[in-house]
This record gives structure tokens, sequence and C-alpha cells, in this order.
């Protein structure tokens, strides 16, 4: 028998392999959690049915064989094998194969160039050239014949060519939809490209871009983010739109906290003034009201122009403008905070040194503070970045219409409004994952900052 | 001079100053429908009239922004009212009453126009409107040698007809049971059933009770499936992807048809008459433009609101087939008659107006509360957790409550 006073190290190893196996597999656990979802949600996003039951991790999107004939039937629709089109000249070689069952006659598929709108939301009200104002289909030709079987059925298969051709001048356009319709009995087997749906009961085989090209073909709901949403009085990509004003705004939001914010910080941190310690309580105070609790009267104020100051610079109102999204976010106690938090870490000699060589307090902010304090401005840049790329709800109460004034959250909205409904889930998920690209990058670039923020602000108050 | 010609010319600007209309109603594609008829139609008509037009499209809650802007007084001159949630809103006072303000509303379908009708006084024009219709897949009938559902088909026909496509085919369903008011209420009504009546009483009888097990027999007896056993949520999806013959949507199923299955080879027909009756029961979905009581450019918008519901504007917007119009002389609009699944559709909901009993969707102001609790009866009884006289036990009593009748 063992003393209490003696450990079995045999014990104390699996012990520690234990909590070893513990924390690997919760943090998998986790890990897989999250990223898992992260993963659905990507290849959703690839898919043409993002709804399809049951869920497949393995589609048309994916398989090589169709990104080539993609990248191949892009070249051969506009010469762009990566976005591909239908432009004059074109030439687009196409087969298919189908199954005759025994006993039927082989009749080759009737090919139609429909005039079908892209998508159910934004895209089917807007008026565009149609690829079957230009296309010329050639007659199809049947080109191999071989008997076999298909699903435990003996027949024969049959493959057929045609070539559609942009016949004349014109616009270059977009995509280029056909649908190939054969007698019931006959079966769609495969054909250059896969097509996007099979329907009335495997009569049509329908594409919804016969000359898609690689991009267009497996990231097509990303391009069709692009393309489909269109402002209607400019007529220019909205998504653009709302990612040039994220910018503009986290842009300005960004330099205004780092100014104001280190500032007010410093004064705090070294000025001697009178009602300092009130002011400090005080703002501490305003971290502590939510938001909502003032957005009205925030709102009443912007929708006079500030009292109509505004008007100095010819603008009645700061709603549906980017400026009413600035504004209120141009100074946040918060930032205030780190700064303050920060200024109090620097030596005091530094700044007594400047001040006996006859420095004032603005030199010895901006000359001598400020150039020592990159790395609480680096924080405080990537959190104000991060909070006002991602803010939802001021912009939505402020920014209203036109669509052109939407930031990118309120237009991931919009998105979902017009396409949710119709379960083009797809395109929505795109436009997300497009959107969560720059504060990845932020994030992957800036790790360091971000953990040193977190530490600025919370931890040393 | 010059100087002089400059500031004279700059008065007269500020003198003909341009009188602003506001107008909103919810994002989405009606957005771009909006827009187009904007363009298209109202801003053409308005040219030289000095009124100029700002439309603010919402994403969204609508109702609540436009409660919310209606106490704050803040509220766009002409904005979009649901029937859903209309009562609410016109018994504000925020709503003018447009009768008194000389608008004529005798061209509107009188459906509708009674739909936006409070206390005798009209509070909406009516811009568009549903009902609904049975949407059937011609393929798997004919496939099935099964003859199309017609006008004259009863709820007993119509399942015969379902059930000899089931079983020929042996791979579909009939069609899809959503546990929903707005599917089912349409049954209910062709019993003669009331939501309401006299006392403001929701009584559940016998007719109710005819059409609930109908209903929820569906797929007991083979004909139906739940939607959501095929992943989806309403009976439009189910559709889409052909393993249902038949559906029960308005017209709003044309574009998400349209997008998921182009190539969906479908009919429309009436729904189908309650075979005791023989009527019809139906609801009407629908929007009205309303104007703001404190709108300081009634006149304006009053114009703004007529060019909106316009014939021209509902031509517009009909041709592309985008909503339904609301004026009853487009009934004979030649588009209507145009061969293809779509006009056809269009026709169907436009006259489902008019057939039978139809009833707006909305209930004294209770709306969701309301269809909640049948709503939760019906999807009790399709998951087999309570028996019909159970659920409908249950949701008298809560109705009972609900309506101040306990």
């Amino acid at each position: 028998m063992t003393a209490p006073s003696q450990v079995d190290p045999v014990f104390l190893a699996r012990r520690r392999w234990a909590r070893v196996g513990w924390i690997y597999g919760t943090l998998l656990f986790i890990g897989t959690l999250f990223i898992g979802t992260l993963y659905v949600a990507f290849i959703t996003s690839l898919k043409d049915d993002p709804l399809e039951q049951p869920f497949r991790f393995l589609f048309p999107q994916l398989s090589p064989r169709n990104w080539a004939a993609a990248w191949q039937l892009g070249q051969a629709g506009a010469r762009d094998p990566w976005l591909g089109g239908f432009a004059p000249g074109a030439e687009v070689p196409f087969t298919v194969t189908y199954f005759v069952p025994e006993g039927r006659e082989a009749i080759p598929p009737e090919v139609r160039i429909p005039r079908r709108k892209p998508g159910a939301g934004l895209g089917a009200v807007r008026e565009g050239p149609y690829a079957a104002d230009y296309a010329e289909v050639s007659p199809v030709e049947e080109v191999a014949r071989r008997p076999g079987t298909y699903r435990g059925q003996a027949g024969t298969f049959v493959r057929y060519r045609f070539t559609v051709r942009y016949v004349g001048d014109g616009p270059r356009i977009e995509r280029l939809p056909a649908d190939l319709e054969v007698p019931r009995g006959q079966r769609f087997v495969e054909a250059t490209l896969a097509p996007n749906r099979i329907e009335r009961r495997g009569r049509v085989a329908s594409w919804d871009n016969l000359t898609p090209g690689f991009l267009g073909y497996v990231f097509h709901n990303y391009v069709r983010v692009f393309r489909e949403a269109r402002s209607l009085s400019t007529g220019e990509s909205l998504f653009w739109r709302w990612t040039l004003n994220s910018f503009y705004i986290a842009f300005f939001t960004v330099i205004g906290n780092l100014l104001f914010g280190s500032m007010a910080g410093y004064a705090l941190a070294r000025l001697r003034f009178p009602g300092r310690h009130a002011l400090f309580l005080f703002m501490l105070f305003s971290m502590m009201v939510p938001f909502q609790v003032i957005f009205i009267s925030n709102y009443l104020v912007l929708r006079d122009g500030i009292f109509g100051l505004t008007r100095l610079f010819g603008l009645e109102t700061l709603l549906n403008h980017p400026w009413g999204v600035i504004v209120p976010g141009i100074v946040g106690s918060s930032s205030v905070f780190i700064m303050k938090q920060f200024f109090e870490s620097i030596p005091k000699e530094i700044e007594e040194a400047a001040l006996i060589d006859g420095a004032t307090p603005f030199q010895t902010f901006f000359r001598v503070v400020l150039p020592i304090s990159t790395p609480a401005l680096g924080a405080l840049t990537i959190l104000t970045f991060q909070g006002s790329w991602n803010s939802f709800f001021w912009p939505l109460v402020v920014l209203t219409s036109p669509q052109d004034v939407f930031t990118l959250p309120v237009g991931l909205l919009a998105f979902r409004q017009a396409y949710g409904v119709a379960g083009d889930w797809g395109l929505i998920l795109a436009g997300a994952f497009l959107s969560m690209i720059p504060i990845v990058v932020l994030f992957v670039v800036f790790q360091r900052y971000f953990v040193e923020g977190v530490s600025f602000s919370g931890l040393k108050g | 001079m010059k100087r002089l010609l400059v500031i004279a010319l700059a008065l007269l600007g500020l003198a003909s100053a341009q009188v602003q209309v506001r107008i909103s109603g919810w994002g989405g594609t009606d957005v771009a429908i909006v827009n187009g008829v904007l363009e298209n139609v109202v801003r053409p008509a308005l040219e030289g009239t000095g009124i100029e037009v700002v439309y603010e499209p919402v994403e969204g809650d609508f109702q609540q922004f436009i409660f919310n802007a209606l106490s704050a007084g803040t509220a766009p001159d002409l904005f979009y009212v649901d029937i859903f949630w209309s009562r609410a809103a016109f018994a504000s006072g925020k709503v003018a009453a447009l009768d008194a303000l000389g608008v004529d509303a005798e061209p509107f379908l009188d459906n509708l126009v009674q739909a936006f009708t409070l206390d005798g006084h009209l509070y909406g024009i009516p811009k568009d409107f549903n009902t609904l219709a049975i949407e059937f897949n011609k393929d798997l009938f004919e496939e099935a040698g099964v003859p199309f559902p017609n006008q004259n088909d009863t709820w007993e026909t119509f399942e015969a007809k379902l059930k000899a496509v089931v079983d020929r085919l042996g791979d579909v369903h009939g069609i899809c049971v959503v546990p929903d008011f707005a599917r089912f209420g349409a049954f209910a009504f062709a019993t003669g059933w009331k939501p309401f009546n006299e006392d403001g009483r929701t009584v559940l009888d016998e007719n109710f009770r005819r059409a609930f097990e109908w209903y929820t027999g569906l797929v007991d007896r083979g004909v139906g499936v739940l939607a959501q056993d095929l992943g989806q949520g309403w009976t439009g999806g189910c559709f889409a992807t052909e393993e249902v013959a038949a559906a029960i949507e308005g017209a709003w199923i044309a574009g998400f048809l349209r997008d998921q299955a182009p190539n969906l080879n479908y009919g429309t027909t009436f729904i189908p008459k309650d075979p005791v009756t023989g009527q019809r029961g139906n609801f009407i979905f629908t929007v009205s433009w309303s104007l703001y009581e404190g709108s300081k450019n009634k006149e304006a918008a009053l114009k703004v609101l007529e060019l909106l519901t316009s014939p021209e504007a509902q031509q517009w917007v009909l041709e592309r087939g985008l909503a339904i119009p609301s004026r009853a002389a487009l009934a004979n609009n030649p588009y209507f008659q145009r061969p293809g699944k779509e006009p056809q559709l269009n026709r169907v909901v436009f006259q489902g107006a008019s057939q039978g009993n139809v009833f707006p969707f909305e209930f004294r102001g209770l709306g969701a509360d309301w269809m909640n609790i049948i709503n939760e009866a019906l999807s009790a009884v399709l998951l087999g957790e309570k028996s019909v006289d159970q659920a409908l036990a249950d949701a008298q009593d809560r109705l009972d409550r609900l309506t101040g009748h306990k």
C-alpha cells in the first residue's frame, strides 16, 4: 500500500493526460462548432440551391471537371475565362448526353435561350440586354451513340452537339441562360457543364449561364452580389457603394476618435484643472448609459442638422448622410478612457524634460507624448474601426434612403429582405462573407494590438 | 446690372421652391417597384407642378417604424398601411380620412375599399392586392393521366384528383399542408363561418370544425404532407421542387418560381368550393397608400397619391408581373388574356377577390394574437399532439379570453 505522502507517478501521468484530453477535446469541440458552421455557411454560399435537402457536401461547383469547363466556356463566350459572358463573335460549343431507354426513339433536345432575368430579388426588376436577342443556336447534331445501362435500365446513351453563336454586333451580355428539353422518358446524363437544375421530372435541363467563366461558376453568388444589386438612380453596383460608405464612415470615425480621444485622455491624465474628477466620473457614467436611451434625442438633433449648424455646409439635415453616423461616434468615452489609462503609464519625467525645454502643453502632447503612444493608438484604431464597420443599429436609424447611402450591414439587411423571401440565401451568405473580409484581414495583421486594446480598456482600470 | 439679375433670379428661385412630398414603404423588392413607378409615371406627370417626391423605403420592421413615426410626428406624407395592422393605424387618429378630402374611391375594387374603411371613413387607397389560388403542376397531372383541377372542383373532387396523382406516380405528394390560418382560413370561410359574430366573439362552430377536420385530415388520408417534412416553410417551396402536385398561394409565387423553377409547367385555378355550401372562401391581402394627418403638404400629397394609384401606374406594375392592380376597370385589361402561366395566375388571383366569401386579412386589430391560437390548434392536430375535439376546445377557450368573452 502506498503511503499518503508518496504519489503514484503512473496515476499522476494518467491525470495529466486526462486533463490534456479534456482541454484539447473541449477546444476541438468549440473549434468544430464555430469553424464547422462557418464552413457549412461558406459552401452553402457556393450552391445553386442553398436550401437543398438533404444537405450535400459535394456538388457541381466543387468539381474540378466543371471548373475546367467553366473556364473554357468563359473563354469561348467572351474571351474572359474568369468571369465569362457573351460577347460579339462568340462561338460556344456544347455537348450533352441523354439516356434513351430500350424501345424508345432518340429525339434530339430542343435548345432554347430564354429571356430570363437573374434572381428573384433586386435583379428581377432591372431591365438589361438579353442574350436571347443576339444568340443563334446551331442545329443539334448527334455525334455518338453507345448501348449501356443507366440505373438498372437497358438502353442507349446518345451524345449531341450544338453551338451557340453571337451573331452580328451588340453589347457584351453577362449571362447566357439555356434550357434543353427532351420528351418524357429520356434522361439527362451529362453535359459539358453540369446544369443548375433539372426540371419537369427530368425533361428540362436548365443553365443560368452557359458561359460563366471560372469565378462566375464557382463563386456565382459572389459575382451576383456585385452585379445584380444596382442603384436605381446611378446604375452603379450597390454593394461597392455600401462597402465604400462603410470605409468612409469607419475612416473618419477612427480619425475623430484618435484625435479627440487622445486629447481628452491626455487632459484627464495630466492636466490639473478644477472639476477634473467630476468630469471623469461623468464620463464613466456616460459609458453606462445604453445607446438606446439617448438615440431619439440624437436622432432629433441630427434631423435638425445639429441646431441648424450644418446649414453652414449646405446641409439641411444629417439624416441619410454619412456624417449623421460619423458625428455621434466621433468620440467615445471608451476611447478617452483607453488613452487616459495609457498616458498615465508614461513616466512623467519625459514630459517634465519637455517642459524644461520650454514646450507648451500642446507641443508636449503632439511632439513628445503622441509619438510614443503608437501601441495605444494602434489598439484604439483597430477597436474603433471594428466597432464602426460592424455597427448596425445607428446606421439603420439614420440611413434609410436611398439605398445608395447604406452601410454594409444595413445593405445586407436589404439583401435579406429582397432575397430571403425567395429562399435565395446563397447570395445573402456571399454578401455576409464579403463584408467579413476587412475585419478578418485586420485581425490577422494586427492581432497583437487587439489583445493590447482589450488589456488597456478592460484590465487596467 | 448682372448682379441684380442674379439676385432677382435667386429670389425667384426661392419663391418657386419645390414642395416636397415624402413617401415611404418597406424595403426589399418593393424599392425597385416603387422606384420604377416614380421614374416612369409619377415624376414625368409632376413636371412643372413644383412637387418633388422623396421616396424613403424602410429596411427592417416597417410597422414599428411607421407607428413610431406617427407618434413622434415625423411620419412621411404618404405611406403603406398593411391590412393586417390597418385598424390600429387608422384608430390612432394620425391617418387622414381621405373621403373628407374629396378622394374618390369609386374606381377601385369594392372589397378592397371596404378593407380600408373604418367607421364609414376611407383611410387608404389600395395600391395592389393578392388573394389565394390553387397552382397545380401540369406535368404531374398529365403523367398520372388525371384531369387538371378546375373551377368546379369541391374539396372532395379536388382531393380525389390529388389522391389519384399520388397513387399513380408514387413518388410525389398531393399538397403541402401548413399550420397557418393564412391558408386554412380560406376553407373555413367557404363554409359560411365568420371570424367574429355580432358580439365580437369568435365561435369555432360546426362549420369551422368541418373545414378544420378536412384540412388537418389531408395528411392522414395520404393526400397532403407537412411542409416541414419536405424541409420547406411554405407551400410554394414544396411546389417549386416538384414534390407536390399543387400549392395554395397568391400571385407572389410567380416571382419565386421564375427564379427557382423557371420551366415549371404550372396552371392556376380557384380555391375549391365547400361541397356543402357550394361556396368558395378567400382572403384579401392588401396594402394601401395612406395620408399622414399631420402632413403639411396635403394637397401635393393627394396629387402624388392619385398618380401612384393611377391607371398608368397600375398598368406599369401589372405588365411586369409584379403586383395585381386594385382598379376594377383593369379586370378587362388585355394583359390578363395573354397566354402563359403568369397572366393566368394573375387573372385567377384578381378574380378571386370577388368570388364567394372573401374576407380581408385583418382580425379586428387582434392580428397575430388571434391567429396564433388557431395556428397552434392546427399544428397540434397535424402533429398528432391533440385530438380535434381537444384542440378546438382549447382554442375556443383562449379565443374567448382574448376577445373578452370569458
